[in-house]
Formats: structure tokens, C-alpha cells, sequence
């Protein structure tokens, strides 16, 4: 199955390296498209000091974090990012009638190289805000080697409230809508420490959508902000405990599903 | 009037889509919530000189959520772009009616669908979380309504500018995504332009992405005086010559190309 996935994959990358200079320019302009951003949060930071006890490169880890986890969804999963049209049109038939599972055929088919953009910028943020706290005199050791558990396990998290809204297609024929509620708005809430939020927000970010778990609580403790030892262990586990329900949510979607017919 | 007609007959066509855009007015309303939580998060048991206390800046961001959907949130290149690629472009320009004028038109029947069910439900969602504010002077009314006109006006030319572009490119996609981030980095969406330190501060005002969202809130919420006006008056007027302009370079361009 991964020889498989390997081979697709690089077909893929290769039909859109014909394209150089597009690529080159859309993954520039999506990473400084997210560089305006942090440069207001960084405006109002600089200005205040910092949001609820987090100075700015505390911040910059969180959102560092989730930028570039919610980059790599954008990446790796461009078509189930926009599964609607193959409910709505009716291409998701030919899908099924393929010998291979239809989620590895709609993992392989693209990869939006442009996102690599927006996974730099996201380091970017990382490198510079746990530089200023080494100049602070910080220890960020644990950090830098939880960094990466961190990207990975948001990605996996981000990739599962994707594929989930994506089955809901099944039921509504549409997610466009949806997708403003379960990964636009919580990947932009994600860039700031939650207790910042309405006690309801907080009880959707910790349990149906869970990107808390990505950066927030595990930088709880490694921040030294009152969270114990296990809670860096939660991110993957929630990681992993989310792709298993996304996935079943999405073969018990698949199974109901009625073509258009159109 | 025929622009007339055209404003309405897309406006009807925007109401079929009211109920997936009720889901999408209560995920916005969740950014403003989130905008508005940053910011208590930021001024909590802070001194604050001048007006932007806690409550002042649930309202700017509340107001600000509203305006964007009237102002910024148009539709890419407002859609140029799409007849340019289809071809069907070369039919537009043989209406009896200017482009410029024309396509506006289209956009502006989904701004008045965008400002019934998108900006009062969402005024009113985040009203009701932070409180309504409504100025006590009359003339900041009119003055919030002409300086909201103008946005409105000069949100159209930019959109059109990123548009037009695609008579000589086809793809718009990267341009619009500069234009959207310019406009949320430097409009005033986040933060009041003048809690900007340094040079951004200093510039950012006289921008014209500032007479989208910065002025019509501002004025409307009597935390400046409608002098900015006058800034927006001046971008809207620089803007229409030079859509007047790059309209009429597009038409000889389409006619070199022969459609």
C-alpha cells in the first residue's frame, strides 16, 4: 500500500513541477500572506506586552504550530479539502469502482505544493520565537524536540476534522459552508491560547474539535504555565484517537452514500 | 435604468443561497468572538491610555465583522477574470453599456444581498454577545453612511483592478490572494490603525485598504472625526481613473488578441 502511495504521490509531483515559476510564486505569496498576519499580532503584542500572561514568543510557539499543521492538511490532503465536488458532480463513481480504496485514490491524485509556503512560514514563526527565549535565557531543548510531535500530531488532527466534514457530504451533499465552522475558524482560534475563549468555545476545542490538544495543552507544561507531565502525551494520542473516528465516520459515510446520478 | 436591473437580478440570484450562508454567518460570527477575545485577553488589568478599553474594542470588532462582508469579502477580480478564460468577456464588451460600469453592477446586487443576510445577522449575533452601540449624534449617521458608500466604492475599483489584470495574465488567483491579505494586514480588521507602532502607523491610514473597514467603523463608533473622508474621497477618485484607464487598455488588448 505505501509502494503504492509513493508512486502515486510522485506522479503527482511530478506533473505540477512542470509548472516551476507557479510554484514558486504560490508558495511565496501563501507564506507571506500568513507573515501580514503574525506581523499584527505582533503589532498588538509589542504594544500590550502580552494576552492573558503569554508574551509574544509564547504566542509565536502556538501559532507557529498551528500554522504549519494546518499548511500540511492544505498539502497532503488538497482533494479531500474539496470532496464536495466529487458528491455534487458525481465523480466521487468512478472513484469507487477502482480495486484500490477511494481514500488512498483521493490522498494521491494532487498535492498542493503551494502550502510548503505556508509550512515555512510556520517554522519561521517557531525558529524566531524560541530564539528570543534562548536570548531570554530560556531552556528550549524539550520544546525543540516536542516541536516536531506537535506539527505532525496537528496535521493528523486537522486531517481528521477535514476528512470528517468531508463525509458529512454524504448526508448534505455540501461542506463548503461547514468548513468555515470546523477548520477555518478553529485553525484561527488555534493561533492564541484558548482560555482566551467563551467557556462554549473552549468545550467544542477540547472535545468534537479538538486542535487544544495540538498546541495548547501540551505547551501548558513545556511553558511552565501550571499543566503536568502527561500532557504532552495527550497529542498524539488524541492524534491518533481522532483519525480512527474520522476514518470510521468516513467508511460508514462511503457505505450510505446514493449517487446524484447526475 | 438598465444598471439598475442588473443590481436587482443579481441580488435574487444571491437569495437562493440563504440557508448554507445561515451555517456560514454563525462560523464568522465565531472570528469575531475570537477577535474579541484576544483583545480582552490583551487589555485585562492593563492601564489603557486613550479610548480602546475592553468594551470600546468589542464593539470596533464587532462593527469591523459586519462591515467586512459589505466592503472586502467581494467576489475575486469580481469575477472578470471567469469571462476573460471563457471567452465570454469579448460579448461583454459589445454590450451598449461600459464594462467597468457593468460589471460593477453585478457585484453590487450581492453587496445588498451580502449587507441583509450576512452583516445584519452578524451584527446581530455579536451584538447580542458584546452589547450594541448606537451613536447618539445624528450626523454620525450620514457621515458613517457616506464614509460605509465609499468603502463599498472603492472595495468594487480594487477588486476590479486584481480582475482586470487577467486580460493580460488569465489567472488571478495570487494577485487576489495579495490584495485579501493586504486588506486584512493593513485595513484596520484586527486592530485600530493607529495602536500600529512606528512606520506601519504612520502609513497604513492614508493607504487606501484603511477606507474599507478603518473609517466607516471608526466614524461610526465617534472614535474619529469624519476627516477621513477625505482620504477615502481621493483614493476613490484616483482608483476610478485608473479603472477607467486599464478598462480601456484591456479593450484594445482583447482586440489584438481577437477575442
Amino acid at each position: 500500500m505505501f509502494a503504492l502511495y509513493r508512486k502515486l504521490i510522485a506522479s503527482s509531483i511530478r506533473a505540477q513541477m512542470q509548472y516551476k515559476i507557479n510554484f514558486l510564486t504560490s508558495a511565496a505569496t501563501t507564506g507571506m500572506i500568513m507573515v501580514l498576519d503574525f506581523v499584527v499580532l505582533s503589532a498588538i503584542l509589542y504594544r500590550f506586552h502580552d494576552m492573558i500572561g503569554w508574551n509574544l514568543y509564547e504566542v509565536g510557539i502556538l501559532y507557529g504550530i498551528s500554522s504549519s499543521a494546518i499548511s500540511l492538511y492544505r498539502l497532503v490532503a488538497p482533494e479531500i479539502h474539496e470532496f464536495e465536488r466529487y458528491v455534487m458532480q458525481g465523480e466521487l463513481d468512478q472513484l469507487l469502482i477502482r480495486p484500490v480504496s477511494p481514500l488512498l485514490l483521493l490522498l494521491t491524485r494532487n498535492l498542493d505544493l503551494s502550502r510548503i509556503g505556508g509550512v515555512v512560514q510556520g517554522l519561521a514563526v517557531l525558529a524566531v520565537s524560541l530564539s528570543g527565549m534562548l536570548l531570554q535565557g530560556e531552556s528550549t531543548a524539550l520544546l525543540l524536540l516536542f516541536v516536531p510531535v506537535a506539527i505532525l500530531s496537528g496535521g493528523v488532527i486537522y486531517f481528521s476534522i477535514g476528512l470528517s466534514t468531508a463525509a458529512a457530504c454524504f448526508w448534505l451533499q455540501q461542506s463548503k459552508d461547514l468548513q468555515t465552522f470546523t477548520i477555518y475558524a478553529p485553525a484561527n482560534a488555534s493561533n492564541y491560547p484558548i482560555a482566551l475563549y467563551p467557556s462554549w468555545l473552549k468545550w467544542l476545542f477540547f472535545s468534537a474539535i479538538p486542535i487544544a490538544y495540538m498546541n495548547y495543552v501540551p505547551m501548558l507544561y513545556l511553558l511552565g504555565k501550571g499543566g503536568t507531565w502527561f500532557y504532552p502525551l495527550l497529542t498524539p494520542l488524541v492524534a491518533g484517537v481522532a483519525l480512527g473516528c474520522a476514518i470510521s465516520f468516513w467508511r460508514w459515510g462511503i457505505r450510505h452514500y446514493h449517487s446524484t446520478g447526475s | 435604468m438598465v444598471y439598475w436591473r442588473i443590481i436587482h437580478k443579481s441580488y435574487l440570484r444571491n437569495l437562493q443561497y440563504r440557508l448554507s450562508h445561515f451555517v456560514n454567518n454563525v462560523a464568522s460570527s465565531i472570528f469575531g468572538l475570537v477577535f474579541i477575545a484576544i483583545w480582552e485577553g490583551v487589555l485585562k488589568g492593563k492601564q489603557v491610555a486613550g479610548p480602546y478599553d475592553a468594551e470600546t474594542m468589542a464593539h470596533y470588532i464587532a462593527v469591523c465583522q459586519s462591515v467586512l462582508w459589505v466592503t472586502a469579502f467581494l467576489s475575486p477580480g469580481l469575477n472578470v477574470q471567469v469571462g476573460v478564460r471563457s471567452g465570454a468577456v469579448s460579448l461583454d464588451l459589445l454590450r451598449p453599456v461600459h464594462y467597468l460600469w457593468y460589471v460593477l453592477s453585478h457585484e453590487v446586487g450581492r453587496i445588498a444581498y451580502n449587507a441583509c443576510y450576512r452583516s445584519l445577522p452578524i451584527a446581530l449575533i455579536l451584538g447580542l454577545a458584546v452589547g450594541f452601540f448606537f451613536p447618539s449624534n445624528v450626523m454620525t449617521y450620514i457621515w458613517a453612511g457616506i464614509s460605509l458608500l465609499l468603502g463599498v466604492y472603492i472595495g468594487l475599483l480594487l477588486f476590479f483592478h486584481a480582475g482586470i489584470t487577467s486580460f493580460w495574465t488569465t489567472e488571478i488567483r495570487w494577485i487576489h490572494y495579495i490584495l485579501i491579505s493586504l486588506l486584512f494586514g493593513l485595513g484596520g480588521q484586527m486592530i485600530p490603525l493607529d495602536l500600529l507602532p512606528g512606520f506601519m502607523g504612520k502609513v497604513a491610514p492614508y493607504l487606501p485598504f484603511s477606507g474599507l473597514i478603518y473609517y466607516p467603523v471608526m466614524i461610526y463608533l465617534q472614535l474619529a472625526a469624519p476627516t477621513g473622508i477625505w482620504i477615502q474621497l481621493a483614493w476613490a477618485l484616483l482608483l476610478t481613473g485608473s479603472a477607467l484607464l486599464l478598462t480601456r487598455m484591456a479593450r484594445r488588448k482583447l482586440e489584438i488578441q481577437g477575442g
